[in-house]
């Protein structure tokens, strides 16, 4: 069944491709074209996670590859319901990179399915981890936007003055949503600590590193709301953010080992 | 004094706050926490080891800046909630007053009143007329968003804190059949530890009978994950250990003891010769030469078990390797090695039950202030026969943007 996984990375390759030199060149065609790819891939991606949940006989997001596998789902389908919502090309061409990427990354990881780990075998699994992928998946493709936020900048858009306001306002939504999200991961994830190691909060690399990018964001957030930073400053502080998430996400793991080491 | 103070609960001061808690927790992710000296100059040499040592960057969290970090980080949440809450009462009514009066910004032409109508309408806001202007309303409960989440975040820190500091808690090593008492005539009886090798994956799980001196009794097992709650006791299956066993018999009166060997010890009778023991191992390998290899690593099952004693006999020691069932007769006495016992290491923690209910109501405070922040802000759009506004604490081009689009729409 690891033929669905391959399926879905090339569907995301393709898609994203195509959505490129559809926005790029300006034609309908191609980026209709690439949003039908990208749907079949996220199916196919579906499938691959709902047999692997159910070979696996749990939600198949208990290491590094399955962790992955999921952010990059969640960028998917975050991906295609906000462009249901907003029928703007842009949110699919910063999307579809995003799930391609990620999902490619995983590919790289051990694929095996593995019996879940004693101190994994909680009611606090599913809400920990899952909202872990989706904060993560808004962060990414927030800070996506702010990438795209600086290249319209840098080519002079000054046409396309509304596409600049809704891609600035779109990353601190994304953003938003990811930071309520990541303090639904710390706060279920120290009553989860509280109930297997008898501790709320250890200082453990991942969670320091998670408390690391909650008070970045939180920061990014003050800026935006009390100071009414926009623009430009908060697109590039989107895009660095993102290297944080990323240490937290994949960095941490591979480098500062802690309570959370399972997690490779 | 008044210049202090406005620092104090400023926001500046708050962001200044946060990037130094950032600083710390870098420094105390990257440099390994609460090791011996010795240990950081082997890691890091000897100049970087001095530095870590003096600056405290060893136990940066509990270091005393961290906690002058973390104490001036609530006071700062103290002084801003302080000064929050009037504000957002008076910003409320303020908004109201403001749609009432303000000057629309975006004209409408003939039709588009309806549509913005509809719009409103479908997104379930309130309507009220104020002379000629028709005013919509929604979300007045997500004024205190910032506040709520302001607050929530100072009660983690200080119910947290408290949490952790009135819990009681003590490792307790306990082996199997034999009963621990608590205060307030609790008694905790391990029935039996287990250690469950998954291949590969192992579980550590013990039956406990917990009982109370007014007969109240629970039988459970506990693993990780699974802890036992009794009375507002907490038992956690902490950790484990492996000790060896050996039944000790007096061969001249036939009188015979069983005991458990946890640490290297001597056993003896007379005080001259007995049984030295040193060690017990998990296993053992044998090599093509016939030679035998033990295993050091304790951290799994014990599937082939090695003690390392040493007979002590006439002034003579003999190192000996002997196995589960073996007999040694050292003198009058003989000692029967017997199979290894497993026993758990218990965490008991005793807290205050009315604490942990208010840690974790701050959790959900926490949640609901920031769903109120970000998806409930408040907002007033007064449309007459000129136009309309947008008024709220917070930027909203989204419905500026979503207002535009449906205006332009034939």
């Amino acid at each position: 069944m690891e033929i669905l996984f391959f399926a879905a990375i090339v569907a995301y390759f393709a898609a994203t491709m195509l959505q490129s030199v559809g926005a790029m060149m300006d034609r309908n065609k191609l980026t209709r074209a690439a949003r039908a790819i990208f749907i079949a891939g996220f199916a196919l991606h579906t499938a691959f996670t709902a047999w692997r949940g159910f070979a696996a006989g749990r939600l198949p997001l208990a290491n590094q590859f399955e962790f992955a596998s999921g952010f990059s789902w969640s960028a998917a389908i975050m991906g295609i319901v906000l462009y249901a919502r907003l029928k703007q090309n842009w949110v699919m061409t910063v999307s579809m990179p995003v799930a391609f990427l990620v999902l490619s990354y995983a590919a790289f990881q051990p694929m095996e399915i593995k019996e879940l780990m004693p101190a994994l075998r909680s009611t606090w699994f599913a809400l920990h981890i899952g909202s872990a992928t989706f904060s993560y998946a808004s962060f990414a493709i927030a800070g996506g936007l702010g990438a795209r936020y600086l290249a319209m900048l840098k080519k002079g858009h000054a046409d396309s003055e509304t596409a600049m306001k809704q891609t600035d306002y779109m990353t601190y939504r994304l953003i938003c949503l990811g930071f309520l999200l990541l303090t639904v991961v710390i706060l279920s994830g120290a009553i989860w600590a509280e109930q297997a190691w008898s501790r709320w909060w250890s200082w453990d690399p991942k969670e320091t590193w998670a408390l690391i990018t909650w008070i970045l964001y939180a920061i990014y957030l003050h800026q935006r709301m009390r100071m009414k930073w926009q623009g430009k400053r908060m697109a590039w502080f989107a895009v660095i953010a993102v290297v944080c998430v990323l240490f937290t996400f994949a960095g941490v793991n591979k480098l500062l080992p802690g309570l959370h080491s399972y997690a490779v | 004094m008044k210049k202090v103070l406005s620092f104090l609960r400023s926001m500046k001061f708050g962001m200044i706050l946060l990037v130094l808690v950032i600083a710390c927790s870098f420094a105390g992710s990257m440099i390994v926490q609460q090791r011996d000296a010795m240990e950081y100059v082997r890691r890091y040499g000897e100049d970087a080891a001095q530095l870590i040592l003096a600056l405290g960057l060893d136990d940066v969290f509990s270091a005393p800046y961290f906690i002058v970090l973390m104490a001036a980080l609530c006071l700062n949440l103290i002084l801003c909630s302080i000064v929050r809450l009037p504000r957002t009462m008076r910003a409320k009514k303020a908004l109201i007053s403001r749609a009432e009066t303000a000057k629309t910004d975006t004209p409408l032409d003939e039709g588009q009143a309806g549509k913005l109508c509809a719009f409103f309408e479908k997104r379930h806001y309130s309507r009220y007329k104020a002379g000629d202007r028709i005013i919509y309303f929604k979300n007045s409960i997500g004024f205190y968003g910032s506040f709520i989440t302001h607050f929530s975040f100072l009660l983690i820190l200080l119910v947290g804190a408290a949490a952790v500091m009135t819990a009681d808690v003590r490792d307790q090593t306990v082996m199997p059949g034999e009963t621990l008492e608590l205060e307030g005539g609790i008694s905790i009886r391990v029935d039996s530890f287990q250690i469950v090798d998954e291949t590969g994956l192992l579980d550590y799980a013990s039956t406990l009978t917990v009982s109370d001196d007014i007969g109240k009794t629970v039988t459970r097992e506990i693993r990780v994950n699974e802890p036992l709650s009794f009375e507002g006791y907490k038992i956690y299956q902490q950790t484990y250990g492996t000790a060896g066993a050996v039944r000790i018999k007096n061969l001249e009166t036939g009188v015979s003891e069983d005991m458990k060997l946890t640490e290297a010890c001597f056993l003896t009778l007379d005080g001259v010769s007995g049984m030295f023991y040193q060690a017990l191992y998990p296993g053992y390998v044998t090599d093509s030469d016939g030679s035998v290899t033990l295993i050091t690593s304790t951290s799994g099952a014990y599937t082939d078990p090695v003690y390392d004693i040493v007979s002590v006999s006439g002034g003579a020691m003999t190192p000996v390797l002997a196995f589960p069932d073996e007999t040694l007769t050292i003198g009058n006495v003989s000692f029967t090695m017997l199979d290894p016992v497993s026993y758990p290491g218990l965490r008991i923690k005793h807290m205050n039950p009315l604490v942990l209910g208010l840690l974790y109501a701050t959790f959900v405070l926490m949640v609901a202030g920031l769903y109120l922040c970000f998806f409930a802000a408040p907002l007033a759009v007064a449309a007459d026969d000129d136009g309309y506004v947008i008024l709220s604490p917070k930027t909203q081009t989204g419905l500026m943007i979503e207002l535009e689009a449906l205006l332009k729409e034939e």
